[in-house]
């Protein structure tokens, strides 16, 4: 198991094509990913669910935790926080 | 019989009746049999859905259109979503109720979490999740799509609503119309019916059971109504109104694309007036310069509490990213005892026009202000926003605000967001006590536009919404064109630009005196787009400059008009009145 943070820094937040971008990456891996706020221990959704990644709402400033269990768990982890961290193209 | 709703998009047609009825699942909760078979018969209707999908965006990708093609990748998206797809295996899998009953509950409870979030981005999706639902209910029941993309002869579509699947496919050239009984200016069936310049009437509650198949109505959507049994006297009556309406469309048409330049070559900026983000609002836009009034307040109206800071974000960048680069001029939060909100108890005023309204009211609760100041600041990384305060009635005024937004910059720098440091900030003249001061104010405002409805309201204090002083409120009043000369030289002195937003702009009698008077930038409703474009084109500076003059040496209101009834020549549909 391997885990980390991330901050969304681009002004749309995590909606629409971002989330289709991070979903989209996530499925890449073979390690079972998943995704919530940082350390909430009532919600952890499957981060290569777009449902779930919409239903979140995370807004630009709001963090996530990425999970990641697996194989690839690492690479996984360090891959989709970096994505995030960029802003998507939008910064 | 006569029925009442909203236009949806504006025209005339008469035509017989095609009542649609999207596919209405029946669901039944006990399973038909062992969940083994339900699953597998699960697998077999994703999988028809899913095919249906694809096929649907590799049509639209084909013919170029990307905002369908969107659509239909993102619902497919949805479809095979691994959390979805989960939690309807594991419903069947337990066997207690029908795989059917599993499905719309899926789907039901993430629709409804949709909605229930501040985003309007993701409660829009909402409506994507209840269709690609239908689709799949549809499969699960083996019948094929139903859609409008073969109708049987030119007709009036009559439905309860219509979904983006409903119209992805629309047979535009037998659509004369279209009616629903939900729905509002913002809805779906509105945006399509606008788009593809279908006239519309919504919102006609039981017109569905109401109305026949081939049944002939009228749809008289410029007023929202909808006729039936009609006498032959009445149909004929409608037949010239649609005719002549669809000339004056023609006849516009010819000028709203056209660069407004006067004879004598001098360019002429036309922006728009706008009241929200919402689609129809846009549709304008490639016609013109910028949007030279954008009001907020439509954020604030109809709520409980004020907007939050992220939705007031999302929808000035939307503004901002549809005028892709073009100037978009934010009027901060402009309301006051007059235009009550429910998300802010105002008391009641005596004078509200003269009360503490607009800025007045914006320092009276900071922290409405800051939130709005923020939420502009950080949407101005997305386009070229410039920055209005209105009723600024002294320099202290002005200069407060642009403390308000001083602190609005620093703390988003504290907090590294990005804004534009050079976003314009100017204000509204509307106020005669700031206009006598337009040297002062151009040297500390980067631009000002004129808001000549309150300017005329405040110069001849005449209530403009009491029907009892309607003679004293002039827009033709000398001192208005006097006063706005006034301004217009001092701004120019500064090189600040100065534009007029108000009424006035669209009044082409006024206009082209306002042209005269050395403004040159016009803000107006789209409907007026046109109009003015087609005023500007014949009527050359030189000529509106010795109109002016003439105009501000004349001593009522009624040798105004009359004079400029007589010297300016104009197509007789877009005369303003006096």
């Amino acid at each position: 198991m391997y885990s980390k943070c991330a901050v969304v820094r681009n002004p749309s937040g995590l909606h629409a094509r971002p989330a289709s971008e991070f979903v989209a990456m996530a499925k890449g891996f073979q390690s079972k990913i998943s995704i919530r706020r940082p350390n909430d221990d009532h919600f952890l959704g499957n981060a290569k669910s777009i449902i779930i990644v919409l239903s979140m709402g995370v807004g630009q400033g709001g963090s996530v935790e990425i999970l990641a269990d697996g194989p690839d768990e690492q690479q996984a982890v360090e891959a989709l926080t970096a994505l995030i961290e960029s802003g998507f193209g939008e910064l | 019989m006569k029925y009442t709703g909203t236009t949806g998009s504006a025209g005339i047609a008469i035509g017989k009746v095609y009542l649609y009825q999207r596919f209405q699942p029946e669901i039944t909760m006990e399973p038909a049999g062992p969940p083994d078979c339900e699953l597998l018969h699960y697998r077999t209707a994703q999988n028809a859905a899913r095919k249906e999908l694809e096929a649907l965006r590799t049509r639209f990708s084909e013919t170029g259109n990307s905002e369908q093609t969107a659509i239909f990748a993102a619902q497919l998206e949805i479809l095979l979503d691994e959390t979805i797809d989960e939690e309807i295996r594991n419903g069947i899998s337990s066997g207690e109720c029908s795989g059917a009953w599993v499905i719309h509950s899926v789907f039901e409870q993430y629709a409804a979490m949709f909605e229930g979030l501040d985003d309007p981005i993701i409660q829009e999706r909402a409506a994507d999740l209840r269709d690609i639902c239908v689709r799949l209910l549809r499969c699960w029941a083996d019948l094929p799509e139903q859609n409008l993309s073969a109708l049987p002869e030119p007709v009036i579509i009559v439905a309860h609503d219509l979904l983006p699947s409903d119209t992805a496919t629309l047979d535009r050239k037998n659509t004369l119309g279209i009616l629903t009984e939900t729905g509002g200016g913002t809805s779906h069936s509105a945006i399509i019916a606008r788009a593809y310049e279908i006239p519309a009437v919504l919102g006609v509650s039981g017109i569905v059971s109401a109305l026949k198949n081939r049944q002939e109505v009228i749809l008289d959507a410029i007023n929202g109504k909808v006729l039936t049994n009609f006498s032959l006297e009445t149909r004929s009556t409608y037949e010239s109104k649609r005719q002549e309406y669809l000339q004056q469309q023609a006849y516009t048409k010819q000028f709203i694309a056209r660069e407004p330049v006067t004879p004598d070559n001098v360019r002429i900026l036309v922006e728009l007036n706008i009241a929200s983000a919402a689609p129809q609002e846009l549709e304008a836009v490639k016609y013109t310069d910028g949007a030279g009034l954008f009001r907020s307040e439509f954020l604030y109206m109809g709520r409980s509490a004020p907007p939050t800071e992220e939705e007031q974000f999302q929808a000035y960048r939307k503004v901002l990213m549809a005028y892709n680069h073009r100037p978009v001029i934010l009027r901060t939060l402009d309301i006051g005892g007059d235009k009550p909100l429910a998300c802010l108890d105002l008391p009641k005023e005596e004078n509200p026009f003269l009360g503490e309204r607009a800025l007045r009211l914006c320092f009276r609760h900071p922290e409405i202000f800051h939130t709005q100041l923020r939420a502009a600041l950080r949407a101005s990384s997305f386009g070229q926003l410039w920055l209005m305060f209105p009723m600024v009635s002294s320099m202290e005024d002005l200069r407060r605000a642009k403390a308000c937004l001083e602190r609005a910059k620093e703390e988003l720098r504290s907090e590294r967001v990005p804004f534009r440091e050079d976003l314009k900030t100017g204000m509204m003249i509307e106020v005669p006590s700031i206009a006598l001061l337009a040297d002062q104010a151009a040297k500390e405002a980067d631009f000002a536009s004129i808001g000549t409805n309150d300017l005329i309201q405040y110069l001849t204090a005449a209530d403009r919404g009491n029907p009892a002083v309607s003679d004293y409120y002039q827009a033709y009043h000398p001192a208005v064109f006097r006063l706005i000369r006034y301004v217009a030289r001092y701004f120019a002195a500064q090189g600040k630009p100065v534009g007029v937003c108000g009424e006035m702009g669209g009044n082409l009698l006024a206009a082209t005196v306002l042209i005269g008077l050395g403004i040159r930038q016009l803000s107006v409703g789209a409907a007026s787009v046109a109009a003015v474009k087609q005023m500007i084109s014949s009527t050359s500076c030189e000529k509106a400059e010795e109109l002016a003059k003439t105009v501000c040496g004349l001593s009522t209101a009624g040798e105004v008009y009359q004079y400029l009834r007589e010297k300016v020549t104009l197509s007789h549909s877009f005369i303003g009145g006096s």
